[in-house]
Order: C-alpha cells, then structure tokens, then sequence
C-alpha cells in the first residue's frame, strides 16, 4: 500500500514538471511571435548583433 | 573542470561581466580598479584606472567596444576597451549603483543612490559607438523615484521599457521614452531590497534577487511573477542560463550579519535550480565570503561570480552539466 501512494506521488510530481514545462513553451512561444513582429532583431538573436560583413570591408593596410 | 581563480583584486567584488563573445570578463571592486580578464585561461588582460572610490557596477556594450562604470566617487565612466581610455565622465551629487547598456549599445543607464537632500534617479544617455566621437553630457531621461530608490534597472527588449527593482522590494516598469511610471508592482518581501536584476537573453523576462532570500522570474510585459525560488540566505544576485533551463543564485550572510553559531557558516554557495520547475539542483562551494555576483557566460558554457572574498571563480561547465535531464524534459526533446 505504501508502494501504491510513493507511486501516486511520483506521479503527481510528474505531472506538475510536465503541465510546467508545457505552460513555459506556450508562454515562450508567445513572447518569441511578439518579438517577430516587433521586429526585435537583436534580441531573436539572443542579444547579440549581427556584424554586416558585406558591403564595408575593412582594410588593414 | 576545475575553477579558475581571478586574483587580481585586493577587496570585495560588487559585479563581474562577460563581454557579448564570453571571451573577457569584466570585474569591478572595492579597491577602485576595473579589471578585464580572458574567461578561457584567467589571464589579466588589462585594468582601467581613474575611479576615485568603491566601484559599485560595470557593463560593457554589445560589440565590445565600450565600458561603461560607476561607483561611490559619484562619477559614471565610460572606457575604451581595447585601450583603456576614459572617454567621458558624468558626475553626479550621489554614487552610482548600476550602469546598464540597451541591447542595441545606444543608451546607457544610471541608477544614482539616493541620500539626505537627494532622492535616488535613473538617468539616461545616448550613446555613441564610435570610441572617437564625443559622448553627450545631456541626459535624454531623468526618472526620479519619490516612492522608494531604485537599487537596479535595465532596459527591456528594444529599449521599450526601463525595468527597474526597488529598496522597498518593489518592481517597476516605465516607459523609456518618457520616463512615466507605468506599473509597480511588489514583487519580494516589504522593504526587503531588491539586489539584482538580470535579463533572460532576449530580455522579455528577468530574475531578480532579494534579501527576502528568494528570486523571482518575471514577464517584462505584465511584470507578473511567472517563477519563484526560495532559497535559505539572503541573495545578492541571480543569473539566468541560455541552453540549459537554470538558474543561479548567489548570496550568503556577511559573518558580522550571522548571529547563531551553529548555523552552517556563511552558506557560501553557488545554487543551482531548475528555472521552469524551481527545484533545487545542485550547489558549487568555493568563496570564503557571501557572493555578491553571479554572471553567466553568453553561450551558456561556464559562469562566474564575485566574492566579498576579494576573488573571481570562473567555471566551466562539464558534460554532466548539459547532460542532466528531467524525465519530462526528455520526453519533450523526444517529440
């Protein structure tokens, strides 16, 4: 019997970790959608700023 | 992978910095100075010299290019990185707590303390990136909080909002336009400071940490509190890590603050805990004093944190690391 409840705990315990995981991808997912239409590109490229490495080339002479 | 010990310092560390690449990490101190150090190797790359007090904040701009400093000699600083050139100074009546760049490098914030006479102020400056132009000394914004001082602020996400964590444990959020106040919020425990506020990568949510022993996650937008992790010290700070879904905290009672002996002493530990399930991981001992910053590199591959002991631990972490997995993570990656 006492096997019986350890399981059921565990479970329970499971569950909660999986309901959080699905609520934070659901919540990440909105966020990523708003910063797209925002148009936030320093921050869809986890804060870093992408070089222009076309165009101007610098030239160490 | 054993930690590497930056030992450059001769008092406490207030805050440590990676640069956007994680190859340099930043670390300002009691004793004045600004260090620069490779993160890879420990080695000393350069200091910044000029700062006539306690150092309180660093930040360094997106491209690596530009530093920016302020402490209790009443004065921000902005540095040259490859040089070490002071470029500009603005003073100011009272320290400076908190310097913080926007994601894109073109403003940089102040947080000013507040003292008999003056009430604590976010300041803001438009910045340059060009290390050879002159910098402004006219102030774009200036927010005065007659409510409680701010203790820390940031930018959001495109520079939209300027977060802000309070003395009084409280969180605002202000339009960074204008500067009026749009919601505060308390977040931690009434009147217990607010030590830290760090952003997640894209800064749409941040961590902040409390004396109140706890830190909390929350949504930039709706400054809700989406996470809480509660810890048994008082928190100096916290740090969010990409790749993997943790965070880490860093704290610690001072020995003058720890009144029963048989408490474990000082609880000097780094702590680990799962960001999404707020569960305790794992602990990394080492400092012989309260942390007082907590950094993780940009990548997601090591941290570092800056002790009341005078030292910078830098580490790496090991495959186990980014190998652990809660079962329903696994699932989720298994989809």
């Amino acid at each position: 019997q006492d096997l019986a409840k350890k399981n059921t705990a565990n479970r329970q315990v499971v569950e909660q970790r999986r309901r959080l995981l699905e609520e934070w991808i659901a919540w990440r997912k909105n966020m990523i959608e708003m910063l797209e239409d925002e148009g936030a590109e320093i921050e869809l490229n986890g804060g870093v700023i992408k070089m222009e490495h076309d165009g101007e080339v610098e030239e160490v002479e | 992978m054993r930690p590497i010990l930056l030992s450059g310092h001769e008092r406490a560390l207030t805050q440590v910095k990676y640069n956007s690449d994680g190859d340099i990490i930043f670390s300002v101190s009691k004793d004045h100075v600004v260090c620069a150090w490779f993160s890879h190797n420990g080695e000393r790359l350069g200091t910044y010299h000029g700062h006539q007090g306690a150092l309180w904040t660093v930040d360094v701009d997106p491209t690596s290019t530009l530093l920016a400093t302020g402490g209790a000699d009443n004065t921000m600083r902005l540095w040259e990185v490859k040089t070490g050139k002071l470029l500009k100074t603005w003073d100011f009546e009272t320290s400076i707590k908190r310097v913080e760049f926007s994601s894109d490098g073109r403003q940089l914030l102040g947080v000013t303390e507040k003292r008999s006479g003056h009430l604590g102020t976010i300041v803001v400056y438009e910045i340059n990136p060009d290390p050879e132009a002159e910098q402004t000394s006219e102030q774009s914004l200036r927010i005065v909080c007659d409510e409680s001082k701010a203790t820390v602020a940031g930018f959001s996400y495109m520079a939209i909002y300027i977060i802000a964590g309070h003395g009084d444990g409280s969180v605002s959020q202000y339009d960074a336009k204008t500067g009026e106040l749009l919601y505060n919020t308390p977040v931690h425990e009434p009147d217990m400071q607010i030590t830290d506020l760090q952003w997640a990568p894209d800064r749409t949510y941040f961590i902040t940490s409390s004396k109140d022993k706890s830190a909390k996650i929350c949504a930039t937008d709706s400054l809700e509190v989406l996470k809480t992790y509660q810890t048994d010290t008082p928190l100096n700070s916290a740090a969010i890590t990409p790749v993997k879904d943790y965070v880490i905290l860093g704290g610690g009672q001072a020995a003058m603050d720890v009144t029963t002996t048989s408490a474990r002493q000082g609880k000097f530990e780094a702590r680990f805990y799962h960001k999404i399930f707020m569960e305790e991981i794992g602990r990394v001992r080492g400092h012989f004093g309260p942390l007082n910053y907590v950094a993780v590199h940009p990548k997601g591959t090591g941290y570092c944190s800056g002790g009341e002991d005078g030292y910078v631990r830098v580490h790496h972490f090991d495959k186990p690391y980014f190998d652990f997995m809660y079962e329903v993570e696994r699932e989720q990656a298994n989809l």
